[in-house]
């Protein structure tokens, strides 16, 4: 049975060929330490950390290079802005539509005195500007917003609420797990200060890379502190960018798949890339939206969402839903709550969650079909 | 991208060395040298005249004076700019 791939919101799948290379190419012929010596192999691994950085800046309309930090994860480049900016009296303003990599950070925070107001975004996952804007008080130190859900793909106007935060001088941190790669994003024209996204997803690199725009790195604290290769005789960190931010050896065997996956990406156009998943989105709204015993959530209307939809079907957990899809259809699928506990509580599918597609670049009509099809026939047998 | 076997780079006319805090900015201004058509050439960071990147670059020292305007005007940090004459 083919298998057909719709898990693209937890880690994209498949990487084009270009990035298995890269990787593999790494290992043969690389394998230097960028940053800790001059010799030739260590250069070159310089060199494909900074093209990596090149291109971030470039697709994410950045002038400086310098100002993206390479991280593990999304997961840790969140952390690193939100444990680097967040101090005992601060206010932090977010919104009920967060995965748990912003959720748990922000919970602990609680217990040391940072006061986590929550904006509620609709049943359809919308989140207003003017609910951050109401939230926003003296203290509030920053802002946390998700460009888009991972449970329904709902996309969040961050070009509001960045203005939003500039006119009242608090810093927004955005979590583009979802979207980079698969939404434009312009860090000037939105007035983001922190993004931080994956590379792993709609990058289409490596697991193990992620990273964190940073506009001003004097407002944050680094989550670690440690070898950099620079000011080597002296015992405190460096302050200049990106070493403040990154101690330790990076992730070059990853870094090098991510150059290439960010370079497929350029090539393509994240506007093509955007078409694409919203076109697909389309036919799998006008094949499911007729079937009474499906339920779907988010927008539904072709637009403002990303390549991912919810849905459920009548009578029938999403468990058991997810298993016939994998078994009788190949089709893989993630399912339950998605790492984001309130985001199903705000759409009124807590505690039993849903089923959610994801798609991507590789995804064809032929294969959106076949899950329209699969689910149809899941929805009348029952 | 890589470096093929027997291709050597020239350094009898590179004169001038930079030295720089961190890695990411030599490596920035080789590219920013590169493309305003000057040779630069990265090498191990000599400790005697800085112990704070394991990288320098060095350059033809006709270059001298254009290198500090280039480096400038493209925001490149570096450390100091050291010429040594024939």
């Amino acid at each position: 049975m083919r298998l057909r791939y719709f898990d693209n919101a937890a880690t994209s799948w498949p990487k084009p060929r270009s990035v298995q290379t890269a990787v593999s190419e790494f290992f043969r012929r690389g394998g230097g330490n960028p940053g800790r010596s001059g010799h030739v192999k260590a250069i070159e691994a310089g060199r494909t950390v900074l093209e990596a950085r090149e291109l971030l800046a470039r697709l994410f309309n950045n002038d400086d290079p310098s100002h993206i930090v390479f991280t593990k994860n999304c997961t840790e480049a969140l952390n690193l802005a939100i444990f680097g900016l967040l101090k005992p009296g601060d206010q932090v303003v977010t919104t009920s539509m967060e995965h748990n990599s912003v959720l748990r950070p922000l919970k602990f925070l609680e217990d040391s005195g940072v006061r986590v107001c929550i904006a509620e975004a609709d049943s359809q996952g919308r989140v207003s500007p003017e609910s951050i804007a109401e939230a926003v008080i003296s203290e509030t130190a920053l802002v946390v917003v998700t460009h888009a859900s991972n449970v329904c793909g709902t996309i969040t106007d961050i070009e509001s609420i960045g203005r939003c935060c500039r006119e009242r001088g608090v810093a927004l941190l955005v979590d583009a797990a979802q979207t980079a790669g698969c939404v434009p994003i312009d860090v000037k024209q939105t007035e983001v200060d922190f993004l931080a996204f994956s590379g792993h997803k709609g990058f289409l690199g490596p697991q193990g890379t992620g990273g964190l725009y940073i506009r001003d790195p004097d407002r944050l604290q680094p989550l670690m502190r440690g070898g950099t290769g620079s000011l080597s005789d002296r015992e405190e960190q460096p302050e200049f960018l990106p070493d403040r931010f990154e101690s330790g050896t990076l992730n070059v065997y990853g870094l090098a798949g991510l150059r290439a996956g960010i370079a497929y990406i350029s090539k393509n156009g994240v506007e093509n890339i955007q078409k694409h998943d919203l076109r697909l989105l389309r036919i799998l709204l006008e094949e499911l939206s007729g079937e009474s015993k499906i339920t779907l959530y988010g927008p539904c209307d072709g637009t403002g969402q990303t390549g991912v939809l919810s849905l459920n079907v009548q009578d029938r957990s999403p468990s058991e839903v997810g298993e016939a899809l994998e078994k009788r259809f190949g089709i893989l699928t993630r399912v339950g709550l998605h790492c984001a506990p309130r985001a199903h509580r705000t759409l009124n599918t807590f505690p039993h969650g849903t089923v959610r597609l994801s798609w991507g670049i590789f995804t064809t009509e032929r294969d959106v079909l076949a899950v329209a099809r699969a689910l149809k026939s899941l929805a009348v047998r029952h | 991208m890589w470096k093929k076997r027997g291709q050597k780079e020239d350094l009898s006319k590179l004169e001038g060395v930079v030295t720089f805090f961190g890695s990411h900015h030599a490596l920035m201004a080789e590219k920013v040298l590169k493309n305003n058509g000057f040779k630069a050439v990265l090498i191990p960071g000599p400790r005697a005249i800085s112990p704070n990147c394991g990288v320098a670059l060095r350059f033809a020292f006709e270059a001298g004076d254009q290198i500090k305007l280039i480096l400038e005007r493209n925001f490149v940090t570096y450390e100091s700019i050291h010429l040594y004459p024939h």
